[in-house]
């Protein structure tokens, strides 16, 4: 392998409105390496690539390829500069072939009309050549006519790979490839991986699966927080090393976590299955107790929260409430039992932005604040919204302000407030503070313990490891749709968590 | 895969389907009534004509994911264009350009508005359609109304070969056959599909999804200008106001031939069927004596079905159809 850089990435900075995205992040690409791109969560993998890509500016920093220096505007460029990044979300458009998808916008064409060599016309035959090529180089057999839409996932993603090879690309760009593959799809995309190195192809491979990474990576960078930590031989290091690499941040006092005495169980799963997302998921939740759900994204904690709600249908397994065996059709069952859900993506689910704070709060109970004729009563309307905004500090002038124009924490506690009107007794809680601020942050944190101290249960889903080991009586981890495991508040550390999530 | 040699079994498609219900129709129509007869065909291709050009336009704004309901109020216009040009003494190799340019002018507008001002281009036209019935009103002489204007604008749109297939038929089959090589052999065509299938998609590919709506647009104009003028010229005068809900059966007609209202799928040829589709349903109806109204609701109900059979639910119709037929699935 020779040693020369093909891509140098040197002080990095982005910086979004009150987050430091990057800082000083350095990585350097040399020829026909895969370099592995490794950190939790949140840690900028995904926009440090959008920068190379084009798609983010960085504040400071250069980036060098072969050399030379690097600057581009969108995709498009990069693609013209030998750069092709197969994004974690898909390119591929499902009506079309899989031949008319990856030479899409840059079909090979020759001229038609003599002496007018602008009238072109697109050349099928070099473009078919052209394609059977490049899957003989991924050692893939396909039918170039078949329907993208009709083919399965792990198809796509290798035709995502040929059409990213469709540019004559320098360095190729692996945003999380096996997010949606099966273990054996895993192997099949290593395979092509490993023959794409040996023709001295170029490529940066991110991801948080520390097991991809021993398997195929040449040397490996971890960043955390945005920053860079190391970068070593995989050889040199060890599975530990880089889980500490990733964690070694310390902890702040952001938990004002009470101490609350647990009560009966009041929620209790067994063998909880759903087809291709939920394995065998057993578990049990007490009153008073915040249970901490803690797994790397697609690990399938929010599919638990969708079946446990009635959002979605399990296959298999039970679920019972107070000792009484339930099953739920609809969330609005869910929420007569008691139970509701709190999204992570609550600009998409769990608020309706443009409209006031009071329509927001009592928007799952306007059936016991409405008359006969569904008409509101406006007197209870804003009795309750008041009294939110006073329990959960809701910073709005009074309840007629617009949602939209609340800050991300205050939202989510609107969104909180939302769910607490229907008085349930458990609430699952999906990544609670992604996106807002650290003042809002502990904030949202005191209002959840305060909940616990109420006798609620709490269902904590999480990716930020230090918010589960501050919150949490118990943590669920899981991996891949199955329980890796349960570890009691005074045993957790974030080794053994995400030792087991890895 | 090139050098192994698959025998490809038949597989119909969406647009096969439809083909074959235009041919029943037709056979029907044939053994039922006198369609067989040469005013028969003549009459029937000499309507559907301006349809089939108007429908691949607006289809071809589908396929980007966008909607045009001002195209029956654009036709207006080119047609008034068309008609006091004429009156001023033009000759064909000057009215029939400028008409068209009005077209071009037109849908370019609203693309651009569309586009530039991001406002969802079936509001933009709704709006358009809304501003061209006033202005017919307000600032056209008679609202447009021009009357014997003379075998000098209509000896085209009456001309016929062989005392049968009139030219404006001959017209809209070389401009549907260009638009099915278009579609398949340039890139533009491809890109049409990328940006209504998924415009993140489009962008990651590389391509303009702004410049490709506004283009769309434009060309749409174009073929809105022949669609007019075919319509037009068969007449002796011209009266804008014949125009105002046309859209209705070009976007019909597209909608039919299996070009999905959601953008990113269908075919050229789908939308030339679905205009022979839905004008066989109007003349079926007249040859049967169906009154005016019951006609309209009628043809409304069996364009819904039709829209759900190609395009809604091919799925489940394929499975009927293999389950009543025995034969393996339907490729869709």
């Amino acid at each position: 392998m020779s040693t020369s850089n093909i891509l140098e990435i040197q002080g990095i900075d982005k910086q979004f409105p009150g987050v430091k995205a990057l800082s000083n992040v350095h990585i350097d690409l040399r020829e026909g390496e895969v370099h592995a791109v490794c950190g939790e969560n949140g840690a900028g993998k995904s926009t440090l690539m959008k920068i190379i890509c084009g798609v983010h500016k960085p504040d400071s920093g250069t980036i060098l390829l072969s050399g030379e220096p690097y600057t581009v505007e969108n995709p498009n460029e990069a693609y013209a500069r030998g750069i092709a990044i197969i994004y974690q979300e898909s390119s591929l458009l499902p009506e079309l072939t899989v031949l008319e998808n990856i030479f899409m916008g840059h079909e090979p064409q020759k001229p038609i009309v003599p002496f007018l060599p602008a009238v072109k016309m697109i050349d099928y035959p070099s473009m078919r050549a052209k394609a059977s090529s490049i899957f003989e180089r991924l050692g893939m057999q396909i039918d170039l006519d078949a329907i993208v839409g009709t083919l399965g996932v792990a198809t796509k993603q290798m035709i995502e790979i040929a059409k990213a090879l469709t540019f004559d690309s320098q360095i190729l760009i692996l945003d999380e490839p096996t997010a949606a593959l099966t273990s054996r799809e895993v192997e099949t995309l290593f395979e092509t991986i490993r023959k794409l190195r040996a023709e001295g192809q170029s490529m940066l491979y991110i991801s948080h699966r520390l097991d991809e990474i021993f398997q195929i990576a040449d040397r490996v960078t971890v960043l955390r927080d945005g920053e860079y930590i190391e970068t070593a031989p995989v050889t040199s290091v060890d599975k530990n090393q880089i889980v500490s690499w990733m964690v070694g941040r310390t902890l702040t006092n952001l938990y004002p976590k009470e101490e609350v005495e647990i009560g009966d169980v009041v929620l209790s799963v067994e063998g909880l299955c759903q087809e291709g997302v939920l394995d065998d998921i057993d578990f049990v939740a007490r009153r008073g107790e915040i249970l901490g759900i803690a797994g790397l994204a697609g690990a399938g904690r929010t599919e638990l929260a969708l079946a446990l709600c009635g959002l979605t249908q399990p296959d298999a397994g039970e679920i019972s409430l107070n000792g009484e065996r339930v099953s739920f059709e609809s969330y609005r069952s869910a929420m007569d039992h008691g139970i509701v859900y709190i999204s992570e993506d609550r600009q998409a689910y769990g608020l309706v932005l443009p409209m006031m704070l009071r329509v927001n709060i009592t928007h799952k109970v306007l059936p016991s604040i409405s008359n006969l004729f569904g008409i509101i009563d406006r007197g209870q309307e804003r009795g309750i919204t008041d009294e939110y905004i006073e329990k959960l500090d809701i910073r709005a002038p009074d309840g007629d302000f617009v949602v939209n124009n609340l800050s991300g924490g205050n939202q989510q506690k609107v969104s909180v407030a939302k769910s607490l009107a229907v008085d349930p007794q458990i609430l699952i809680l999906d990544e609670p503070t992604r996106g807002v601020d650290v003042g809002a942050k502990s904030e949202i944190h005191r209002i959840i313990s305060g909940l616990a101290k109420m006798g609620k249960t709490i269902l904590l889903i999480s990716s930020d490891l230090p918010e589960i080991l501050g919150m949490s009586d118990r943590v669920l981890v899981m991996k891949t749709g199955t329980k890796a495991g349960e570890v009691m508040r005074r045993d957790m550390t974030q080794e053994t968590i995400l030792g087991m999530a890895l | 895969m090139s050098a192994t040699t698959v025998k490809k079994r038949f597989k119909p498609t969406r647009e096969t389907v439809l083909a074959l219900i235009v041919l029943a129709f037709l056979l029907f129509l044939s053994g039922t009534t006198n369609f067989a007869s040469r005013s028969g065909l003549y009459s029937f291709m000499l309507d559907v004509s301006p349809t089939i050009v108007a429908a691949i336009g607006v289809g071809m704004v589908i396929f980007t994911g966008n909607i045009d309901i001002s195209l029956g109020t654009m036709s207006g216009f080119v047609a008034y264009t068309a008609g006091a040009l004429v009156k001023a003494g033009a000759p064909m190799i000057v009215f029939v350009p400028a008409a068209i340019l009005v077209g071009v002018f037109l849908a370019g507008l609203n693309g651009f508005i569309t586009v530039k001002f991001k406002v969802p281009s079936i509001v933009v036209t709704l709006a358009m359609n809304m501003v061209h019935v006033g202005f017919y009103a307000t600032f056209l002489p008679q609202s447009g109304w021009i009357e014997n204007l003379g075998p000098r604008f209509t000896w085209f749109g009456r001309g016929r070969f062989f005392d049968v297939i009139p030219y404006t038929f001959v017209v809209a089959i070389v401009i549907a056959v260009f638009f099915v090589f278009v579609m398949k052999y340039s890139r533009f065509g491809k890109t049409l599909y990328a940006v209504g299938g998924d415009a993140q998609a489009a962008v990651y590919s590389g391509i303009d999804p702004d410049k490709t709506v506004m283009k769309v647009f434009l060309l749409e104009g174009f073929l809105i200008g022949i669609s007019a003028l075919l319509r037009a010229m068969t007449r002796n005068e011209v009266m804008p106001s014949v125009f105002i809900g046309r859209e209705l059966f070009f976007i019909s007609a597209a909608l039919v031939g299996g070009i999905s209202i959601a953008g990113g799928s269908g075919k050229i040829v789908g939308a030339v069927f679905g205009a022979m589709f839905v004008y066989l349903l109007t003349i079926t109806m007249i040859y049967f004596g169906f009154q005016d109204y019951y006609q309209f609701a009628l043809q409304g109900v069996i364009i819904l079905m039709a829209v759900y059979i190609t395009v809604t639910d091919f799925g489940r119709f394929n499975r009927l159809l293999r389950r009543i037929t025995g034969r393996p699935p339907v490729h869709s």
